[in-house]
């Protein structure tokens, strides 16, 4: 759900890049790159088997 | 580099960026290898990238539409690297097929370090943010048809990850559209 949720935002960030304000569409990408390092962290959970 | 040159360069990053994009779908739809959540963050990086070139056309290039696209590269290499160091243990045979030999989070790595070298380079000539005062140069059919290309294909993914997930959270190895089993249940 939260990866349709951030593809729907893209798209809408977009259109808003390509036909709205520009302050809109620098904010609203923040908030974007945010949600999605906070996607990153959420699902960053499996153990890392490394040997070094 | 002159401000039209620099747009120029632009759209044909989003047309390459839609080329990622459609190869990701290809891939999903031919070989019937649905993303995972690592995979899925990183489809969304590839699409967070347009957003510079997007406004570089529209509003003229900027030294800050460049660092958003700079930004979204960072971060989607550091998912990529941690895709990459989940299955690096000799042995492992990595997360979907491979492609010329390297599985696609290896190639979305070397996708998002061209992309920072690129934008870097980029970002080395200034001639194409004087002018500034100026009306922002109006996009033509090429730039203009590369834009509603990557906001076409960033909806299309909005539809297959909802068949994929549904409301629920993304298996973390799917090999259904949940959606689609759902109806068929």
């Amino acid at each position: 759900m939260e990866f349709t949720a951030l593809f729907l935002a893209i798209a809408v960030v977009m259109l808003i890049a390509w036909h709205g304000p520009r302050p809109l569409a620098l904010t609203l990408f923040g908030v974007l790159l945010l949600a999605s390092a906070a996607t990153y962290l959420h699902h960053a959970t499996d153990v890392l088997k490394l040997s070094f | 580099m002159t401000r039209r040159l620099a747009i120029t360069l632009n759209a044909l990053s989003l047309y390459a960026l839609a080329g990622v994009l459609a190869a990701a779908f290809a891939a999903q739809l031919w070989l019937h290898e649905l993303p995972c959540p690592l995979c899925l963050l990183q489809r969304v990086q590839f699409a967070m990238l347009a957003i510079g070139p997007i406004l570089n056309i529209r509003f003229g290039p900027r030294p800050s539409h460049y660092a958003m696209s700079l930004l979204s590269a960072g971060l989607g290499a550091v998912v990529s690297i941690r895709q990459i160091l989940l299955h690096i243990l000799p042995g492992d045979p990595g997360y979907g097929s491979a492609l010329a030999g390297y599985h696609y989070y290896t190639w979305a790595l070397i996708g998002f370090t061209a992309a920072i070298l690129l934008l870097a380079s980029m970002l080395l000539f200034d001639r194409q943010f004087e002018d500034r005062a100026n009306s922002p140069i109006a996009a033509g059919p090429f730039a203009g048809l590369a834009v509603r290309l990557v906001i076409a294909l960033t909806a299309a993914n909005v539809a297959s990850t909802y068949l994929e997930c549904g409301l629920a959270a993304c298996a973390d190895n799917p090999v259904v559209y949940e959606m689609l089993q759902r109806g068929a249940r």
